[in-house]
Order: structure tokens, then C-alpha cells, then sequence
């Protein structure tokens, strides 16, 4: 028979609106075994949308039957048993055998609409691989009725039984108690229609009374209509996980800085003891060569008198070590006051100058009218004199004749910082040595303690700037400072 | 430098230290040199200097044990007594390891410090002995014919005369000739002897 040979789908219909057979074609398209399609209302092969209307429609046609395509213009959509929509062009054709009125109606996938159906599906693959591979669900919130409608995912997230949905106060009751008020703010500031329409969201669900904590990411956009939010489409991932790791590195990081506190105490307590040793070692000796001279009736005064002078000396530079250590590990109140950064520059030029570190030459490059920087004086002194001495000394060891020191102090406007330049004429830093210096107890030379310029780079970072060595200066050492003007 | 007098050289780099050990040792008539580091300590060295070295483990730029290290390196046969403020142990093995005789910890007492000082004096003359004994052992054998040389270690290998003779292709009466020869030159009394001569010298027979 030509009916059930045809390519196209093909449906006979009644008057009633029920089908009397369909072809081979209709079947596969609808996805129907014959003798269930037959006796079926047509009403169920199109969206629930269309079918208040079509019994008006069936009327009118069998009024005037004629050979027509159905609902032209419109875009007509067949209905698969598997819910899935086809795009298609019907036509009707009546049919009038034995007194009783049937219609034939053919179903035409167009190639186009075929086409467009493909890359749906292709998309819709796409997107259902994307969600499966990041762990998506998905949710539909009907802000009118206050409804949440979830894929699977979603409810397998929240916990949900298969096929349940939730309204909005159970999704915020889900959460954990501490998370709910600001759940609740993020949804009310989401919906807000003079807001974005953004809601995101982490979350940590309420506890389960055996499993452990579990952690939400979510992602919403939210649709007004008429100045007032209708619906919100999101998105939830498991971020427990993520969330576990995160706490792992944060516990880690806390050990490593533990360690490295205990590092330095370690290191401080080494310097300590090897800066008290020195002395130490020197006095016993020297008092058991003034011991054994009186012991052997040796009576040279001379020796006596350097053995008893080192004592001295030796418990000075004992005493002295302490203090200067102490000092440097005494963390007071900063008070910073708005200061002339040149004054004090010359201050620290002439203290450096009358503090025995030997003559030098000072070249200063100071910018005129420069505002008040903001710093505490004592510190900022401290730091310059360090700086100052070091070169000084850097270039007296290195043989050079005349120790020249360039000063230069600018102002950067686009940061409100003033920078000093402190230059020296002398051989400059080894790569070696310019990696360490500012590591506390690291020294070049053999009196001091290596806490020089790590205290340095901590006064000024105290004072609200920065210290670094400037590895690209090409003659001598070069280091820099910032300090933050007063008038910001 | 007077490099016959068996001398202490202190190398450490505080001055203090280096003046107080210096006056210390001095009290008991040995002769001390002091330096300030472990640079200025090899540029003045000797190879016939005798003594020992008393360093200080920590130092800036070239610390103790690495000039212990390039001391080995450069063949200073001085035996080594180290300083240090607080002994640590692994590091110490490895500088007993390299032959370093003693490690003191600082402050060091003048009884500690001699005791360690004496037997390494004695440790140095002893390792000049045997320097000067292999030299000469090298200079009796440098003055053997390559002839006496192949002689010499078939007789040191146990060989009889006549089976060296053979080997060489020489008359019987020849290896007795070289024979006597050798015990002239090295001054060996007998084969024993000579055994230790050649063994002193690095001959290897």
C-alpha cells in the first residue's frame, strides 16, 4: 500500500480527532508501536501548548474540508513519545469513504529544520558533557511561586529524593545555620531589580550527623520582568574537595611559618652565642696567661698588663654585642611624624662623618621644596647611618683612596613616595652577596653581626616604604629606599 | 719564616682570640704564628714548615674546614686542631674524616689546648720523618739502571738468580753482578731491606 511506503509520516485521523492508522514512517517518527498510535488523540502528538485550541481547529476543518497545509506560517512542532519536539510542516488532506470523514495528515521534517534539530542535539550533547564533566546541577527558581526546580545533579548535591523539587526557604534551610543569613542577603540582593541580578554563593550544607562537611559553589542569574525578578536560572557544583585541599595548604602554610620563626630563633640564638663565645674565649685565655706568668714568678709587667687589658676590653665587647643585639630585637611603638627627609639625610652625613668611619665625599642630590615625608626620625637616621657606613667601609676594604658617597633624594609623584639613592664608589656586590644581604646574620665582614641591613629593610618597611639593592647599577653599590610623603 | 722550628699557626680571624692563644702558647716556649684568615695563612706557607694548625671553624669568606679542604688539596702535611664555639657533631666527623687530629670548643682551657697542641707536634715530626724517608728511599732507587730495576723486582718477586737470569736473557754471573750493584747504591744490607726500600720509595714491584 502507497501509505505505508511513503518517506513521509503519515497519520489517519477521524472527525474525532483519533488516529485510524498511521504508516511505518509516523511510527519510527513518533516513536510508537502501531497498535498503541491507533485510537490515540492526536492531541498527544503536539505540546500540551497547542492542544486547548486544536479541538476549535478540527472543527472548522471538517466544516470545510479541503487539501491544505496546517497552521501556515507558524512554527509547527510533532511531539515524540520521549518528549522531545519536532520541528515540522504538516498537511491535511480529507478523506470521505463509506459516509464516515477522515483526514490524512503528512509530517514533513524539512532538511533544514532536520539540520537545525541535529546541531541542537549536538549542542545539547555538548552542554550535558560539560555539566557532567565539571560536576554542574542545574536550577530553575520561579521567584513568583517561590518554587526551585533541580536536575539530578543538583538534588543529588542538596540531598534531595529523586524527582523531588524545593521551594526557596528549604534550599536556605539546607544550608549550614551559620551560612543561612548571608544566603538570604545574597538571594534578596540578586532579586533586587535595581541590582545586577548576580547571585553567587559558597555554602556549606548543613551537616550530615555522620559525613563530613560539605562545601557549595553557586552560580545564578536572575530575569526581570517588569521591574520585578520572575526567575532565577543557576548553576551548583561540589566544592568540597576543593574546599579540604584549601584547608591542607592553609594548615601547611601555618607550619612553614612556624618553622621559619623557629628558624630565626635558632639563628638568633647561634649569633648570640657565638658573638658572647668570641669574648669569652679571648678573657679565659688571657687570664690564664696573666695566671701562669705569676705562677712562674714570671714578673714582665708588659704582658701582665696586655693580658689584664684584653680582659677588659674583651668583657666590653661582650656587653657591647648584648646590647646591640637587644636592640635590634626590640620591636617598639613606631610614631611617625611628618620630617624633612633632607635634614635628616645631612644629620646622618655628619653623624657617619664624626663617628670615626673615616673620612669620605658626600655628593648630595636633593630635590628643592621637597614635601615632608612621613617617618620616625630616630629610625630613619638609623637606617641612613647603616647604609652610609657600609659603603664607606665597602670602599675603604676594597683599597679605593677616596670613599665618594652620592646621595640623591626625588619624589614620585605618581605614588606619593619620596626615594632616597644612596651610591658609594667601591667594587659593588658579588651576585652571591647581593642575594643575601638582607638576610638577618649574613655579614661580609668579620666584626658585626649580619643584622645591619635586615634591620634596615624592617625600620623602613615599619615606616611604611621599601629597602632594596639595585642590581643594575653599574659602578659601586647602589641601594634604594622609599618612604610615604606626609601630605597623602 | 724560620721553617726548621716546629711552629703553631693559629688561623682565626678575631684578633682577640689570635693574641690571647698567641701568649698562651708562647708561655711554654713554642714558637707561634697567628693570621687572620685562611688566605693569608697559605700564601705565607712553606712546604717545610712544621708544626700544626690550630683554625677556627667559622670564619668569614674561607671558613675552617674549607681550608682544611684546600689545605689537603695543596699537600700541607700540618695536623689540624679545630676551634669551634659549640661543637657540632656531624660537621666534626667530617673534618676527622680528612684527618683533622682534635676539636676544641671555645672558651678552651690552656691544659686542653696543650694537650691537644703536644702530640700533634709530635704527630708532625713524625709524618716530616716519613716524608723524608720515602724522599730518600725515591732518590736510592731514581739512582738504579733500568737494567737494575728489572733485576729488582724479579728478586723481589722470589725469584733465584738463575731463573732471573733466564728471563732476561743474561748470564748467571751477570744478575749477581747487578745484584751487588743494587745493594750498593740503596744501601741495603738484604733482600728484606731492600723489600722496604723499594716499597718506601712507591716502587711497585
Amino acid at each position: 500500500m502507497l501509505f505505508d511506503a511513503a518517506a513521509d509520516a503519515m497519520l489517519l485521523v477521524d472527525d474525532t480527532g483519533h488516529v485510524v492508522h498511521a504508516n511505518a514512517s509516523a511510527l519510527q517518527m513518533f516513536d510508537y508501536v502501531e497498535n498503541e498510535i491507533v485510537g490515540l488523540d492526536v492531541e498527544a502528538l503536539m505540546p500540551s501548548l497547542h492542544r486547548q485550541s486544536h479541538q476549535q481547529y478540527l472543527e472548522k476543518y471538517f466544516n470545510r474540508p479541503e487539501k491544505r497545509p496546517m497552521g501556515k506560517g507558524k512554527n509547527l512542532v510533532a511531539l515524540r513519545r520521549d518528549g522531545r519536539k519536532l520541528p515540522v510542516d504538516i498537511g491535511l488532506s480529507p478523506i470521505q469513504t463509506q459516509g464516515q470523514r477522515f483526514v490524512l495528515v503528512t509530517f514533513h521534517v524539512t532538511e533544514k529544520q532536520a539540520q537545525v534539530e541535529e546541531s541542537l542535539r549536538t549542542n545539547e550533547e555538548r552542554l550535558r558533557l560539560a555539566k557532567l564533566a565539571a560536576g554542574l546541577g542545574i536550577f530553575d527558581y520561579d521567584v513568583k511561586s517561590g518554587v526551585l526546580v533541580c536536575d539530578e545533579r543538583m538534588r543529588e548535591i542538596e540531598g534531595l529524593a529523586i524527582g523531588d523539587n524545593m521551594t526557596i526557604e528549604q534550599y536556605v534551610s539546607r544550608m549550614h545555620p551559620q551560612e543561612r543569613p548571608v544566603a538570604q542577603a545574597t538571594l534578596d540582593r540578586a532579586t533586587n531589580p535595581n541590582g545586577d541580578g548576580v547571585y553567587k554563593l559558597e555554602y556549606r550544607l548543613k551537616s550530615p550527623p555522620s559525613g563530613t562537611e560539605r562545601w557549595v559553589s553557586s552560580v545564578g542569574k536572575v530575569y526581570f520582568e517588569d521591574g520585578e525578578a520572575v526567575r532565577m536560572l543557576g548553576v551548583v557544583q561540589d566544592i568540597t574537595e576543593h574546599k579540604m585541599l584549601e584547608k591542607k595548604l592553609q594548615a601547611q602554610r601555618v607550619e612553614m611559618e612556624s618553622l621559619a620563626k623557629q628558624q630565626v630563633a635558632i639563628q638568633t640564638a647561634s649569633a648570640i652565642a657565638h658573638e658572647i663565645n668570641q669574648p669569652l674565649a679571648a678573657i679565659s685565655a688571657y687570664s690564664e696567661v696573666a695566671l701562669f706568668a705569676l705562677g712562674a714568678g714570671d714578673l714582665d709587667t708588659d704582658r701582665l698588663r696586655r693580658s689584664l687589658e684584653g680582659c677588659v676590653t674583651q668583657s666590653q665587647r661582650a656587653g657591647k654585642s648584648l646590647h646591640e643585639l637587644l636592640e635590634f630585637l626590640q620591636k617598639g611603638e613606631v610614631t611617625l611624624v611628618p620630617i624633612d627627609l633632607n635634614k635628616v639625610i645631612q644629620k646622618a652625613l655628619s653623624i657617619t662623618q664624626h663617628n670615626g668611619y673615616g673620612g669620605f665625599h658626600a655628593t648630595l642630590d636633593l630635590e628643592p621644596d621637597l614635601p615632608h615625608v612621613l617617618a620616625n626620625p630616630l629610625q630613619l637616621q638609623k637606617v641612613l647611618v647603616n647604609i652610609l657606613r657600609n659603603g664607606i667601609e665597602a670602599v675603604h676594604n676594597a683599597g679605593v683612596p677616596i670613599a665618594a658617597i652620592n646621595v640623591m633624594v626625588r619624589t614620585q609623584a605618581d605614588s606619593n613616595m619620596a626615594q632616597v639613592t644612596i651610591q658609594d664608589n667601591g667594587p659593588g656586590l658579588s651576585n652571591e652577596t647581593a642575594k643575601r644581604i638582607f638576610e638577618p646574620f649574613f655579614t661580609t665582614k668579620s666584626k658585626g653581626i649580619g643584622m645591619g641591613l635586615a634591620v634596615s629593610r624592617a625600620l623602613v618597611e615599619a615606616n611604611g616604604g621599601q629597602l632594596w639593592f639595585d642590581p643594575e647599577s653599574s659602578t659601586g653599590a647602589t641601594f634604594h629606599f622609599t618612604l610615604p610623603l606626609a601630605g597623602t | 719564616m724560620n721553617t726548621a722550628v716546629a711552629t703553631v699557626f693559629i688561623i682565626d680571624d678575631d684578633p682577640a682570640v689570635r693574641d690571647s692563644l698567641s701568649m698562651m702558647i708562647e708561655q711554654e716556649g713554642i714558637t707561634v704564628k697567628a693570621f687572620e684568615s685562611g688566605q693569608t695563612f697559605l700564601e705565607a706557607y712553606q712546604q717545610e714548615c712544621r708544626g700544626c694548625a690550630v683554625i677556627d671553624v667559622r670564619m668569614p669568606g674561607m671558613d675552617g674546614l674549607q681550608l682544611q679542604k684546600e689545605m689537603v688539596n695543596r699537600k700541607v702535611l700540618l695536623p689540624i686542631i679545630f676551634l669551634t664555639g659549640h661543637g657540632d657533631i656531624p660537621m666534626s666527623v667530617g673534618a676527622i674524616k680528612l684527618g683533622a687530629v682534635d676539636f676544641l670548643t671555645k672558651p678552651i682551657t690552656r691544659e686542653k689546648l696543650l694537650a691537644a697542641i703536644r702530640p700533634a707536634l709530635r704527630e708532625s715530626e713524625k709524618i716530616i720523618a716519613q716524608v723524608a724517608s720515602t724522599e730518600e728511599a725515591k732518590s736510592l732507587l731514581a739512582s738504579l739502571t733500568e737494567r737494575e730495576h728489572e733485576v729488582m723486582a724479579l728478586a723481589l718477586a722470589g725469584f733465584p738468580n738463575k731463573e732471573i737470569a733466564r728471563r732476561l736473557g743474561i748470564s748467571h754471573r751477570t744478575v749477581e753482578i747487578h745484584k751487588s750493584k743494587i745493594m750498593h747504591k740503596t744501601g741495603a744490607i738484604n733482600l728484606l731491606d731492600l723489600a722496604s726500600i723499594a716499597h718506601e720509595g712507591g716502587f711497585l714491584a
